[in-house]
């Protein structure tokens, strides 16, 4: 017995791959944070749910409360990243299902703030509200969402 | 129109829809009021040559025929009601009205809804739902190309399924692997003289009318990151012609039906999309008369289109399509026999190669620019070429086109 084995191919790919997952989780845990008006009564949110809530599909939280949700704009770095790891879908397939909704009657597109210190304003102002932040914040008026 | 009142007519209309929007968003005294009520609109104008055959204007001397520009307004008023309306002013060579129409003017009532669900109605002027385009099809943001597939989404009847006037029933359910939709509709269609002449080769002395209300029923499969689309689409409409009393022909008051029904599969990825779609129009003509005697056809058209973002506000289209006037004749040697060389053979089928550059500068404004090399004419319009024996069979199309939205 060889006290170091020779790697197979695909012991190497497994390495390569628990590489790859432990550098996206990394980057998952310094990443984007939903924010919740405090009137909001969840404290955890599923991405299928945060999804369905980003596209404009789900407008009412469990508690009848409409849902008012704040975006940046679409080439904002962090609309892009928030989009593609805390959502998994890319920013066009977002302007897409926007766009679809408004330009057929079936739907809104959600309110566009233009940086993140309006957003934060917004989202603490407006009954109902969501975004997201790039970096944990914590103050009145504001839930901080984990996103499971 | 000369291209300098074109340009004038919209960039007043752009103006004026900016500075509504610009009040309502910027107004603080009621901001609540602003967030329930959203305003957006568009503007586009095309330049198109063809080598010979007219498309949308006198494209064979360069046509700015090409014009869309839409306003529309959508109001929350609670989580189960909402008011839609667009307003729609559309220039496309002699295939268009020329008026502001009232594109869609609806009530969208959530009648149950829940985390996983939700079922609704809407009623008034609805667009139907049919394949992936024709919603927006007039919104050149929504799809990759200047020209949507006209083998699918005929430009020249457009107005046949583009929307209806009536009620629709939907439903969604969100599940953990994927989302599904239906919707079921009926109402009445809006028929122009575009319509008439397709259907009945030809403007004759009177009016087509839909005969009884259309049904529309649609089914959508989403997978949960909306990586996979999956549809299948249809509607069923009748109409009847209505004779011009003492007019030259002998025309029967004569029924069309039509099935029209689209099957649709989209793959995106980050750089790329995937999309097909599979149409099919069965359709039966009866009662005309000797001059027209009794039909039945059924036209076909599907294409393949791959498109590619290099870069984020790039994106490179590549689209083949085919298209038949009846898939049981698809040389159209029958029908041309049939006509007694009326209908020439080349003027049944279309394969339409597209090559499309699309550069969006910014959220507000995205230029196209596309390339297409023509066999066939089936898709050209018989009102803008109304001699068809004089249609070129192989054909070139270049155009540009610039749009706004807010």
């Amino acid at each position: 017995m060889t006290p170091f084995p020779r790697m197979q191919w695909p012991q190497v790919s497994a390495l390569i791959s628990a590489l790859c997952f432990s550098l996206s989780a990394l980057s998952l845990a310094q990443a984007q944070q939903i924010i919740v008006n405090d009137d909001v009564t969840i404290s955890d949110i599923d991405r299928n749910r945060a999804r369905l809530i980003f596209t404009m599909r789900i407008n009412q939280w469990s508690d009848q409360l409409p849902v008012a949700v704040f975006v940046l704009p679409d080439d904002a770095p962090l609309h892009q990243a928030f989009a593609k790891s805390a959502l998994g879908v890319f920013p066009y397939q977002l302007r897409q299902t926007w766009d679809r909704q408004v330009f057929s009657g079936t739907g809104q597109a959600p309110l566009q703030v233009a940086n993140e210190a309006e957003m934060v304003q917004r989202v603490r102002q407006t009954p109902g509200a969501i975004g997201y932040v790039g970096q944990p914040l914590s103050l009145p008026g504001i839930k901080v969402v984990e996103v499971k | 129109m000369d291209l300098r009142s074109v340009l004038t007519t919209w960039i007043l209309l752009l103006a004026v829809g900016s500075s509504i929007a610009d009040n309502f968003t910027e107004s603080n005294a009621d901001q609540r009021l602003a967030d329930q009520l959203q305003l957006h609109g568009f503007a586009s104008q095309g330049a198109l040559k063809t080598s010979a055959n007219r498309f949308y204007g006198d494209s064979p001397n360069t046509s700015f025929d090409f014009t869309e520009i839409g306003l529309n307004a959508s109001w929350r008023l609670n989580p189960r009601l909402r008011l839609a309306g667009q307003l729609l002013y559309r220039r496309a060579g002699e295939m268009s009205d020329d008026e502001p129409q009232v594109d869609f003017l609806l009530a969208d009532i959530t009648l149950a809804s829940g985390d996983s669900y939700r079922v609704g109605t809407r009623i008034g002027r609805i667009k139907n739902r049919l394949g992936l385009y024709n919603e927006t099809r007039d919104v050149p943001f929504t799809h990759p190309g200047i020209f949507l597939p006209q083998v699918v989404y005929f430009d020249k009847v457009r107005n046949l399924i583009l929307s209806a006037d009536g009620i629709l029933a939907y439903t969604d359910l969100y599940q953990p692997f994927g989302l599904f939709s239906a919707s079921l509709a009926s109402g009445l269609p809006v028929v122009d003289t575009n319509v008439e002449t397709a259907y009945l080769f030809g403007d004759l002395p009177g009016g087509l009318e839909p005969d009884e209300n259309s049904w529309l029923a649609s089914l959508w499969y989403y997978s949960q990151n909306e990586r996979l689309k999956l549809g299948w689409s249809g509607a069923a409409v009748s109409l009847k012609f209505d004779p011009q009393q003492g007019g030259p022909l002998p025309i029967g008051p004569g029924t069309v039906d039509i099935l029209y029904w689209i099957a649709s599969a989209q793959y995106n990825t980050e750089r790329w999309s995937f999309t097909t779609e599979y149409m099919a129009e069965p359709m039966r003509w009866r009662d005309f008369g000797p001059l027209r005697p009794d039909r039945d056809a059924t036209a076909e058209g599907y294409y393949a289109q791959v498109t590619h973002r290099p870069l984020p506000k790039w994106q490179l289209m590549l689209r083949y399509e085919e298209g038949f006037a009846d898939r049981a004749d698809r040389d159209g040697l029958k029908l041309e026999q049939q006509t007694f060389g009326l209908i020439p053979a080349k003027a049944t089928s279309s394969r339409i190669l597209t090559l499309g550059l699309r550069w969006d500068l910014n959220q507000q404004w995205m230029l196209k620019t596309e390339y297409q090399r023509h066999i066939g004419n089936f898709i050209l319009s018989e009102i803008e070429n109304p001699d068809f024996g004089s249609f070129d069979k192989h054909w070139d199309l270049f155009a540009i086109q610039a749009a706004f939205r807010f």
